[in-house]
């Protein structure tokens, strides 16, 4: 159907940004997006500065459990008789 | 009636016994993942031990509810989830809903209008932020945007798994992940541009 305008391909692929990192997307959206940012250095670069943001976010937010609270959790283990 | 033999309640009670045993096994086996999500769930590395150790208590506990064959780690996290939040924590402020018009290209877009437009051919994000920035800017995503951001970025939960987790809808999934995000990549904007 014609609405009359187009939408911004652009506006579009922001819009897919998250779902595609996150692997929720179609295999037709996400070739659609591809197709987009394969054609878009625009878009390509903010892709490519998330993927980067989300790997660092992810690594900065990780904290290794203490191996005291390891032994702690083990103590709860029921009892063998 | 031919179970009630003498023979049949020792063996039951065995089987039950090695059952428990592996549960308890595996859901140890999983404590380190499930560590790092209730770490940043909580504000501080003694709520989540105790956060831990109350978890494992009732799993173990509950052990019988698990369905075998299902996502442990999952199961784990939702009562991990729910004594989380009847600590009370809900008593804190609603999360901020004034408006938040940026997009997800907020970040990049700021950084590019104060003059250091991301060039990753060049530089990594880690050279703009610290690990500090990270972690205080996460925190200061309001809680039920937060834990949804946790679990999917952190947990490696999918937004389905998210949903069963949180009991929400997908759909409450995706909007809290998608408004936690440009909460989480503003508080970023911030420390990156002021740095």
């Amino acid at each position: 159907m014609n609405l009359g305008f187009e939408v911004d391909p652009c506006a579009k692929c922001e819009e897919q940004l998250q779902p595609y990192l996150d692997r929720e997307l179609t295999d037709a959206e996400r070739a659609e997006a591809e197709e987009h940012l394969d054609n878009c250095s625009y878009c390509r670069k903010r892709y490519r500065f998330e993927e980067e943001l989300r790997r660092f976010v992810r690594q900065a937010a990780v904290e290794e459990m203490p191996p005291a609270l390891k032994q702690k959790l083990a103590d709860l283990r029921t009892p063998l008789y | 009636m031919g179970e009630t033999t003498p023979e049949a309640e020792p063996r039951k009670l065995a089987e039950e016994a090695r059952d428990r045993v592996r549960f308890e096994e595996e859901a140890l086996e999983l404590a380190d993942q499930v560590y790092r999500v209730a770490r940043r769930l909580v504000s501080t590395r003694e709520e989540a031990e105790d956060l831990m150790q109350e978890t494992y208590s009732r799993a173990f506990r509950a052990w019988r509810s698990f369905q075998p064959g299902t996502n442990l780690r999952a199961w784990l996290l939702r009562i991990l989830t729910n004594l989380n939040i009847d600590r009370g924590r809900r008593q804190q402020r609603s999360p901020d809903m004034q408006p938040l018009e940026e997009g997800d290209y907020f970040l990049y877009n700021k950084l590019e209008e104060a003059g250091r437009e991301p060039n990753l051919e060049q530089e990594r994000v880690d050279e703009r932020l610290s690990q500090d920035d990270v972690v205080s800017a996460l925190s200061a995503v309001p809680h039920d945007f937060r834990d949804v951001i946790v679990l999917v970025d952190i947990g490696d939960f999918s937004y389905a798994d998210a949903a069963q987790i949180l009991e929400i809808p997908i759909g409450t999934v995706m909007s809290r992940l998608h408004r936690g995000r440009r909460i989480l990549k503003s508080q970023l904007a911030e420390q990156a541009v002021s740095a």
